[in-house]
This record gives structure tokens, C-alpha cells and sequence, in this order.
């Protein structure tokens, strides 16, 4: 008997002892699994977080602009419509920082039946001066109402000058930027085509442009402002192909000894910028250009057609001044007074058609969040009167925008 | 057209001011550095108590995540642990035509966490700047064990990763900084890990070991302390920041006030930080 109890005794211990074994070899083998798997998971991570990481480099920007125009009889006639729904801008930006330092950028611009290349160009930091940063490709002319985007510009359309003398606001070229981190000070120089009007791929002349602009930040904050200011110069030419025939400025007709000739486009001006915080933020904003311009003529043809369509060399002098009020942080109110006069040696029935205008625009802002804003804008050109333009014409402008950026 | 076009301008004007007038700030938002978050929650905790009609809402994210809530205007008070960049400033001129406004409300010393089995107790800014650019990679280098020194940093957006970066490490940080969401995240890091080395703001320095920090090898190193600091002899000080779009009025200016006064100073002391005179 007793050894009967000691027998099964003994069996179930070692048959508790075997299922203990099992229970702990199950265990390890569960757990060999799940370590496994999360080594798997691990380099899973690890891929996935790399690809984000690239995808991070990515960032894609945009805004489009809607809006309903209003026009005035003279446009009207022009037109054949005094109204009308536009989509004045529909652009996307791809910037891609390829490595710390380097950056790409590409911005077409999609508006109805007007698909335009308008940035491509890459930034790069010149190693170990961090302050300096090498662009090239297409890109802003250096110029503050020209580089400062339309989708944070308080009134609709850049003043008439800057229209006038950077048509399609771009130039494709090599710019050289100093943005100072310890010295408050911006300088920009950049070498380009200087014939850009917004389509052709390459330069029409051998001569290239340039631009230099530097701007110095004074900042009294007790009083709570701030001013910036600088001067700007340009430094170019236009290559009478085809017409040796060039009117100057005073009206006087010259001749070129022959074609090929460059015919200078010499600008110097300035900029000032003021901001106060004054019941809420205020600024004056204003700039000054003047100089030398020349337009190539195309026109060949007989001597008498070359004289009616001459190359032309003319002095221009154009300003504008805006001031800004925000009201609450939503709110915003502008008034511009902007002046361009193409050829500012002669006025009157002399001027001709290079008549000036004097241009106000009163704008109205209101930010329903940081990527939608709804504007009204009022503009009244005011032309020169001369025999040629008998009255000033009826081309004011009201407009109503709704942006969206994303 | 051009009465009717008059008028219809006219209108909205005048309905837009009129709204605008009567809109009252319901409560004031303050978003930004989670280096000084702990310290924005104890400020608004005592102010609300005492001032019971005031809401305050504080939140992290960051200094560039409060920077950006600045600009686009959903905060009305950001925290920052760095000076705004002239970019940042542009932005603001931009939309708001103001340079924004800058209030310095503490101080902080950087602190280096170490763990507290590491034998090294102090480390020259150089020292610091080859670490985090990856150049020494093991710990005997700088006087420790030989082990591979793993490093701790911040994310990006943070603004105590902008000044490090900036003021100790001037050149890119190494590819194997291990980014972390927050000062106390790095602590709870290089505790865990004897190889472990990390910043942050003084106040979250708890459980680990700081290095004390010299100039150069010449120099004496000091710790993070109220006097070393108070002097502008401990290396890595910075003020902590508030910034906001305009001059501050009304209940925002009243609770400002309040943390420049030595109730609000005091708070700075209490959480780890030192006051900013």
C-alpha cells in the first residue's frame, strides 16, 4: 500500500513537472514569436519612417483667386462686357529640400486657358555663410512690390509702374542673397536675361542685366516701430536688332550708325517701409524708380515705316505709396496713390501717347481665417490730357475677391 | 454704377467696424514652447484663481508651432524659447503691419542631462558642439567610459532645438540625434540610458545629472544655478519669451503685468526657472 502512494505519488509529480516543462517551453517559444514579430514590426517602422521622411522634403503650397470685375464705359467698349467672373490666379508651389541647405522650387500658374511656367528655380545655401544663398533659374526680379506675393498683397494688382517695367515679374537668371542674421540688412544682386516677358526660354541679346537692391532694418521697439529702406538699381540694355531709328526722350529722332546696337536701361531708385503699431498695426509703404529705359522697335520694313516705329529712349519716373490700417485682427483698409510716367521730359500734346497716370486704389481686406480672404477693390487711373487723349478715361475698376490658400 | 458701386463699399465698411467694435475677447490663448508650458499652466492656474472672470488656455506644441499660431492669429500670446527669426518677423509685418512684440518673462540655463552613473561632470562648449555634430562619438573622448555616446535632442519645431543649434552646435546636428517630443521625454531618455546625453530647459532636470558647462578648456565650468546665471557666467542662458502681435491692452496687458510683478516672477522661481531681472 504504502508503496503504492509513493508510486502514484512520484508519478504525478513528474507528470506536473512534465506539463510544467511544456507550459515553459510554450512560453518561450510564444515569446520567441513576439520578439520576432516586433523585430519585424521594428524595420517596418524604421522603412516607413524614412519614406516619411522623404515625403517630409515635399511641401506644396497654393492659392487661387476668384473674382468678379466691374468696368467702367470705356473698358466696356473695349471689352464688349462691363462685368465678368475671372479666376485671376490658380497656382500651386512645389518646394523640395533635397538636403539641409538646398531647396527647389516650381510654381506653375493654372488660371483659365493660361497655363504658365512661373517659378523654377533652386536655392542654395553657400556652405559655411549661412547669410548667403545662391539662386538660379527663373524667378521674382529683385524688387519689393514685384517679390511680395500677390496672395499677401492688400490691394489686387501690383502698381502701374512695376507692370510696366517687369512685365511677367519674373527673369530667369543667377541672384546672389545676403539676408543678414545678425546684421539686419537684405542685399540682393542678381545677373539675368533682362528681355523677359514671361515666354521665351532663352535671352534675345548677348548683353545681360543688373539688378542690385539692399535694404536696412531699423527697429525702435519701445515705440513699437520698425523701418526699412534701401536703395535699388538697375543696370541693362536692349539691343536694336532691326531698326537703327531711336526717339528720345525729348521727342528728337537720332540714327544709329547701323543696327546692333545696345540702347542702355539705367534705373536707380529707392524704397522705405514704416510700420507702427499704432491702435492696432499701420505701415506707409512707398517706392521710387527712375531712369533710362529703352524699348527695342521690331518693325524693318521701308525707312518711313522704320521713323513711325522707332526704337524708343525714354526717361520714366514712377512711384507709389500705400498706406495700411488693420482694424481688429481681421480687418484691413488701404489706400495706394501710385504715378508712372513713361516719358517724363515731355507732357502735354508733345507727350503723345506716353501720356502719365496717376492711380488711386482703395482697398478693403477681411480675413475670415488665415486661408481665406475676401477683398473689394476700387481702382481710378487718372491719364494725362493731350490732343491725342482728349479725356480722362472711363477705366475705373471694382472688384470682388475671394482667395483660398492652402 | 459708380453711386451704387459708392454705396455698396460704404456698407460693408461701416458693417464690418460696427462688428468689429463689438466683439470683446472672450479668453486669451497662450500656445507655444513646451519648454515653458509647465510654467504658462501654473501662471494662468494663480491668475484665473485670483481673477475668477479671466479665462486663460494654455498649450504646447512647440515654439515654432506658437510662432506660427501668431501669425495666423489663433493664439493671442505665444510662448517662445527663442528670439523670433527675421523670416518670422516678415510674416508678421506682413499680415499685421507690426513687428509684433516682445516681452522677455524668465531665464533659463540650458542644462546638459547626463546619467547619473556617467563619470563625466562637465563639458566645454566645443566638447558639446562636436557631440551633437556626431564628430566624438564615444565617451572616453571627453574623459568617460568607453561607450558610444547616444544623443537626445529635440524636434525641429521646438525652440530650444533652434537655440542650441544656433548658440552650442552651429553646425548640423548628427543624423542619429534621437528627436523627442518634449524637455521631459529627453529626461525620461538619458535616465534610462547610462550613454545617454540630452538638453533642455533647467526647470524638467530632475532624476538626472547635470554636466556643468565652460567656454572653453580654460575656463571654470559652472552649473546652471539662480547666481550662476544672475552673473552671465553659466555658458548656455537664455530669457524665455512672450510674443505678441500688438501692444498688449485690456485683461491681456492686466495678466502680462501680473507676470513681470514679482507674484508671477516668484511662479518662474517656484517651477525651476529664473526670473528675468
Amino acid at each position: 500500500m504504502k508503496k503504492l502512494l509513493v508510486i502514484i505519488i512520484f508519478a504525478a509529480i513528474s507528470i506536473y513537472g512534465y506539463s510544467q516543462k511544456q507550459t515553459i517551453d510554450s512560453l518561450k517559444e510564444a515569446l520567441e514569436n513576439h520578439e520576432g514579430k516586433l523585430s519585424a514590426l521594428d524595420d517596418r517602422v524604421l522603412v516607413n519612417e524614412s519614406d516619411l521622411s522623404k515625403l517630409n522634403k515635399i511641401k506644396v503650397t497654393g492659392y487661387i483667386q476668384s473674382q468678379w470685375e466691374s468696368y467702367g464705359a470705356d473698358l466696356e467698349k473695349t471689352n464688349g462686357y462691363n462685368n465678368t467672373f475671372y479666376i485671376r490666379r490658380a497656382r500651386v508651389k512645389f518646394t523640395y529640400e533635397a538636403t539641409d541647405g538646398v531647396k527647389f522650387v516650381l510654381q506653375p500658374d493654372f488660371s483659365t486657358g493660361n497655363l504658365v511656367l512661373k517659378d523654377a528655380y533652386v536655392v542654395a545655401n553657400i556652405p559655411k555663410l549661412k547669410a548667403w544663398t545662391l539662386w538660379m533659374g527663373q524667378m521674382n526680379r529683385p524688387d519689393y512690390e514685384v517679390e511680395y506675393s500677390s496672395s499677401s498683397r492688400e490691394v489686387l494688382e501690383r502698381s502701374r509702374y512695376t507692370t510696366t517695367i517687369y512685365p511677367g515679374e519674373r527673369e530667369i537668371g543667377a541672384k546672389l542673397e545676403y539676408n543678414g542674421i545678425k546684421i539686419p540688412l537684405l542685399f540682393q544682386l542678381m545677373v539675368m536675361n533682362g528681355d523677359f516677358t514671361g515666354t521665351q526660354a532663352k535671352d534675345v541679346d548677348s548683353r545681360k542685366d543688373i539688378m542690385a537692391r539692399a535694404v536696412y532694418s531699423i527697429k525702435m521697439p519701445n515705440q513699437g516701430i520698425g523701418i526699412d529702406l534701401g536703395p535699388d538699381l538697375y543696370y541693362g540694355g536692349n539691343l536694336a536688332k532691326v531698326n537703327k531709328y531711336v526717339k528720345n526722350s525729348d521727342g528728337t529722332l537720332d540714327s544709329l550708325n547701323n543696327v546692333w546696337r545696345y540702347l542702355n536701361k539705367n534705373w536707380y531708385g529707392g524704397e522705405i517701409r514704416i510700420y507702427a503699431d499704432v491702435l492696432g498695426g499701420t505701415s506707409l509703404k512707398a517706392e521710387y524708380m527712375s531712369g533710362i529705359n529703352s524699348v527695342a522697335s521690331t518693325t524693318t520694313g521701308t525707312r518711313a515705316q522704320q521713323i513711325a516705329s522707332p526704337n524708343l529712349y525714354n526717361n520714366f519716373t514712377g512711384y507709389y505709396i500705400y498706406l495700411i490700417k488693420n482694424i481688429g485682427p481681421k480687418n484691413q483698409a488701404v489706400v495706394r496713390y501710385d504715378y508712372y510716367d513713361p516719358n517724363n521730359k515731355l507732357a502735354g500734346d508733345a507727350a503723345g501717347n506716353s501720356i502719365y497716370y496717376k492711380t488711386w486704389t482703395l482697398a478693403w481686406q477681411y480675413y475670415l481665417n488665415d486661408w481665406i480672404r475676401i477683398t473689394l477693390n476700387y481702382i481710378m487711373p487718372k491719364n494725362e490730357i493731350n490732343a491725342l487723349n482728349p479725356t480722362d478715361k472711363k477705366d475705373n475698376v471694382f472688384t470682388v475677391r475671394l482667395q483660398a490658400k492652402f | 454704377m459708380k453711386k451704387i458701386k459708392s454705396i455698396f463699399v460704404i456698407a460693408a465698411v461701416a458693417l464690418i467696424l460696427v462688428a468689429s467694435a463689438f466683439m470683446q475677447q472672450a479668453k486669451i490663448t497662450v500656445k507655444g514652447s513646451d519648454t515653458m508650458v509647465i510654467l504658462a499652466q501654473k501662471w494662468a492656474e494663480v491668475y484665473m484663481k485670483k481673477n475668477p472672470s479671466a479665462n486663460i488656455q494654455v498649450t504646447g506644441g512647440g515654439s515654432g508651432v506658437g510662432i506660427t499660431a501668431l501669425i495666423n492669429g489663433t493664439t493671442d500670446i505665444c510662448n517662445a524659447s527663442r528670439p523670433m527669426k527675421q523670416a518670422e518677423i516678415e510674416k508678421l509685418k506682413g499680415r499685421y503691419n507690426t513687428l509684433g512684440v516682445e516681452i522677455p518673462c524668465a531665464r533659463d540655463g540650458v542644462t546638459i542631462f547626463l546619467n547619473e552613473a556617467n563619470k563625466v561632470s562637465e563639458l566645454s562648449l566645443k566638447q558639446l558642439s562636436d557631440i551633437y555634430q556626431g564628430k566624438t562619438k564615444n565617451w572616453k573622448e571627453v574623459g568617460g567610459a568607453d561607450a558610444e555616446i547616444r544623443l537626445y535632442g529635440r524636434e525641429n519645431s521646438s525652440g530650444t532645438y533652434t537655440y542650441f543649434h544656433d548658440e552650442v552646435v552651429i553646425g548640423d546636428y548628427a543624423a542619429t540625434v534621437q528627436s523627442l517630443p518634449g524637455t521631459a521625454a529627453v529626461v525620461n531618455a538619458v535616465k534610462k540610458d547610462v550613454n545617454g546625453i540630452g538638453y533642455g530647459g533647467a526647470a524638467y532636470a530632475v532624476g538626472v545629472k547635470h554636466a556643468k558647462v565652460k567656454k572653453d578648456n580654460g575656463s571654470t565650468a559652472y552649473d546652471a544655478t539662480a547666481e550662476t546665471i544672475g552673473k552671465g557666467v553659466y555658458p548656455i542662458t537664455r530669457f524665455l519669451y512672450m510674443y505678441l502681435r500688438n501692444r498688449p491692452t485690456g485683461e491681456t496687458k492686466k495678466y502680462i503685468d501680473w507676470i513681470l510683478g514679482p507674484e508671477g516672477q516668484s511662479i518662474v522661481t517656484e517651477i525651476g526657472y529664473f526670473p528675468v531681472k
